[in-house]
């Protein structure tokens, strides 16, 4: 196969990769779509490696998983912990944060509160309570 | 900036490629999330049409043996729909699952172009490690269901707009920089066919019109310039000296008429992939502990301190509650 073929889903993968964090809420969401992205560029790389003939580009993408790995370490992390201190996944929750003396940007359509599910889930019951055994209040 | 040149930019666009891109950006802006009722069987299946439309348009000639060719549509048709599935899905578990998808299909593609270690490399870290700790970490932080960060996008029009747009001008400069060889061939061909004939009668017979060759020999001279180190246009006026007059000289137009497919064929060869190394592990071994053996130490370096850094932030929270 010819290499620009290779190039062109590449460049597919990362302009779709570019939508997904450009539009998505969910934090993780936005991470996943840029992990896309350097996939993109990582066929690019290798692509390349084969019309020089030559390794190196494979070795960048080596160094590309090297990198990501990292990177989802510490977003993931990160991410964690802004869960912990807003309790919702959603970036536009994080809006305010900005310089002092600069507007503040809110999205023109205003969250929706009202987040009723239109499937039935289960219902499990709460996990972590100790049931009211018998045998639990004769020890 | 002359105007040819612009000329030249506006014809390396795969201009045939306009209408399937549109139907496939109309899709996919109708699939993203959104509160309202999208239509998902409809949106999908144009979808998926215009991805196939856009496959058989760019399509190429190839020498590659049709399984190969087969292989690479089927890995690259999946990946680029399970990219759109992922984008498009309102519970991040599955989005989750559809980029393991597009991760095993790259990893396809990885091994047509001859990288067998990055293949199973990636698989590992990716598919393996990667993805399930997002799924962790959504199963963490995502007990309840849906949520509204799921259900709606932020200004999907001009993301979806603008990207497509990105997409286009990246397809515009591999067009322009990889161009299509199968016009080039063929014009070699025909060229080393009427050098091959007796008289100038009978090579004259087989260029057919003379302004239309070298009118095709000079749009490929333009298309193929970057490409060309031995001065194919320079070869097309040779030619062009020759064959004007009324009576040609027969031995002089051959002449000619080899040295311009010869360069074709160097054009053509040069343009080709070239082999890599057999011993794809060793090879990679080599490069990793002589050439770039500082990245290598500075990759390891910041897998540590990513690591700590992971433990710092996430420590905190708890150690902070019982304080």
């Amino acid at each position: 196969m010819n290499t620009a073929s290779f190039l062109i889903v590449g460049a597919a993968l990362f302009s779709l990769g570019a939508i997904g964090f450009l539009v998505r809420r969910n934090l993780i969401l936005m991470f996943l779509s840029a992990e896309l992205m350097l996939q993109g560029v990582a066929l690019n790389f290798v692509a390349f490696s084969r019309q020089h003939g030559d390794l190196s580009g494979q070795v960048f993408v080596l160094f590309i998983i090297a990198v990501a790995a990292a990177e989802a370490a510490l977003a993931l992390a990160m991410i964690l912990m802004l869960y912990r201190r807003r309790g919702t996944l959603d970036v536009s929750v994080w809006q305010d944060l900005r310089e002092p003396g600069v507007e503040m940007i809110v999205d023109l359509d205003e969250p929706k509160l009202d987040t009723t599910p239109d499937v039935d889930l289960p219902r499990l019951p709460p996990a972590g309570v100790v049931p009211a055994h018998r045998e639990a209040s004769r020890v | 900036m002359s105007f040819t040149a612009v000329a030249l930019a506006y014809e390396a666009f795969p201009w045939r490629v306009a209408i399937p891109l549109g139907v496939a950006a109309c899709s996919l802006y109708v699939l993203l999330p959104k509160p309202r009722h999208r239509p998902v069987f409809l949106g999908s299946l144009t979808g998926i049409l215009s991805v196939i439309a856009i496959g058989v348009v760019l399509h190429r000639q190839e020498s590659a043996p049709w399984p190969e060719q087969l292989l690479f549509y089927i890995f690259s048709g999946l990946a680029i729909v399970g990219a759109a599935v992922m984008l498009t899905q309102r519970k991040p578990a599955r989005a989750a699952i559809s980029f393991a998808l597009v991760i095993s299909n790259v990893c396809g593609l990885f091994l047509l172009l001859g990288a067998p270690f990055l293949m199973a490399a990636t698989l590992i870290v990716y598919a393996g490690a990667i993805i399930v700790t997002f799924l962790f970490v959504l199963m963490l932080a995502q007990q309840q269901g849906f949520s509204d960060a799921d259900d709606r996008t932020r200004e999907p029009f001009l993301a979806t707009v603008a990207s497509f747009f990105l997409f286009g001008l990246l397809l515009w400069v591999i067009e322009r920089s990889y161009p299509n060889a199968n016009s080039l061939h063929e014009l070699v061909q025909l060229t080393e066919e009427a050098s091959a004939q007796p008289d100038v009668d009978a090579m004259l017979r087989t260029l057919g019109n003379r302004q239309m060759f070298l009118s095709r020999w000079q749009t490929e001279a333009q298309r193929w310039r970057d490409w060309d180190s031995t001065g194919l246009e320079s070869a097309v006026i040779n030619v062009e000296e020759e064959i004007t007059p009324q009576q040609p000289d027969a031995a002089l137009l051959r002449t000619r008429l080899r040295e311009l497919a010869e360069i074709g064929q160097r054009i053509e060869a040069s343009s080709r992939p070239k082999n890599l190394p057999a011993a794809n592990v060793a090879g990679i071994g080599t490069l990793l502990y002589s050439r770039y053996l500082l990245g290598v130490e500075i990759g390891g370096t910041l897998l540590l301190v990513a690591t700590v850094g992971a433990i710092a932030i996430t420590g905190q929270g708890p150690r902070r509650r019982i304080g």
